[in-house]
């Protein structure tokens, strides 16, 4: 490359977008990602990003904050906050009924959880760092976690396992770090704010 | 209950095996696979069974059985082998899973 050539290339960096950086929340139904990502949007921009519900699939399409900014171990990283839809491998309308949803909702429901769930896995292609949200009251070893962490190994993704619900009684983040010992496991409450200042000093050296 | 046991040979055979295992299991079949799936064939499982699902079809359990990576594994993998197994059926016939990475236990309805 000759001197010019080598000159223009430089030039032409300096105007050249650089590529979002997107942090994809992962996990099953109703671990306490929207909950998570919620904390995470509060924390640094004020706002929230989802509406949160105990009935199962209330996160349908992918929410996606745009350029938040995270102050973390004294660096600024920006970077797109996706909270996606929880990945199942099942969606029975039935399940939607118990919560006193009427028929047609609950079929409606499940409909917009199957696409959903689609457009999440579609996502594992994309994204360029996970927080996998585990609910640190139930069996962690199940085949959907299996199978995220799986496909981010496959890539080389770096996932952080987010123990959530310690603030819970029963709960046991020693048996997720236990079922996935290659992990850095943070054991957090992301409805107390409970240890999450941790989780954002492993986003910070996950991501920078 | 009708359980089809496939094995990786038969499986290879089949021109597009997701297909084809999911057809089995919209006839309420349990199959089990002679190997693990690969991570990416099991991500697209899901994609195809949320495809399917409606009023009739509630989708899949799957559990699957990996050989531990060691050296070992990862050479057999190099190779196109993968070691372990996957046992997939309907979510309605499935009462209650219970897997390690040692063992799988299905509790049918």
């Amino acid at each position: 490359m000759g001197l010019f050539d080598g000159f223009l290339t430089w030039f032409g960096g300096l105007f050249k977008k650089k590529k979002d950086f997107n942090l994809g929340i992962y996990g099953s139904p109703n671990v306490g990602k929207s909950t998570l990502a919620n904390k995470i949007c509060k924390d640094f921009s004020g706002e929230i990003l989802s509406k949160v519900s105990e009935v199962p699939h209330e996160t349908r399409e992918v929410l996606k904050k745009e350029k938040l900014t995270l102050q973390v171990d004294g660096k600024l990283l920006t970077l797109n906050l996706l909270d996606m839809p929880g990945i199942a491998t099942k969606v029975d309308y039935h399940d939607f009924l118990q919560f006193g949803i009427a028929k047609g909702k609950a079929q409606k429901r499940a409909s917009e959880a199957t696409k959903g769930i689609i457009e999440a896995v579609k996502w594992m292609d994309t994204v360029d760092a996970a927080i996998l949200v585990m609910d640190s009251t139930e069996d962690p070893y199940t085949q959907v976690n299996l199978t995220i962490i799986g496909n981010f190994e496959a890539r080389n993704i770096p996932v952080i396992v987010a123990a959530n619900k310690i603030d819970m009684k029963n709960s046991n983040p020693a048996k997720i770090k236990e079922a996935f010992p290659q992990f850095e496991v943070i054991g957090i409450s992301a409805l107390t704010g409970q240890n999450v200042n941790a989780l954002y000093d492993m986003i910070g050296k996950k991501v920078s | 209950m009708e359980i089809e046991f496939i094995s990786k040979d038969a499986l290879a055979k089949e021109g597009n095996a997701l297909e084809y295992i999911l057809s089995s299991i919209e006839d309420g079949k349990i199959v089990v696979l002679e190997q693990p799936l690969d991570s990416e064939s099991e991500k697209t499982l899901i994609s195809k069974t949320m495809d399917k699902i409606d009023s009739k079809f509630s989708g899949i359990e799957i559990s699957t059985l990996r050989k531990s990576k060691g050296i070992k594994e990862t050479i057999f993998e190099m190779l196109g082998e993968r070691r372990g197994l996957t046992v997939i059926g309907p979510a309605k016939l499935v009462k209650e899973i219970k897997q390690n990475p040692e063992k799988i236990n299905w509790k049918t309805k």
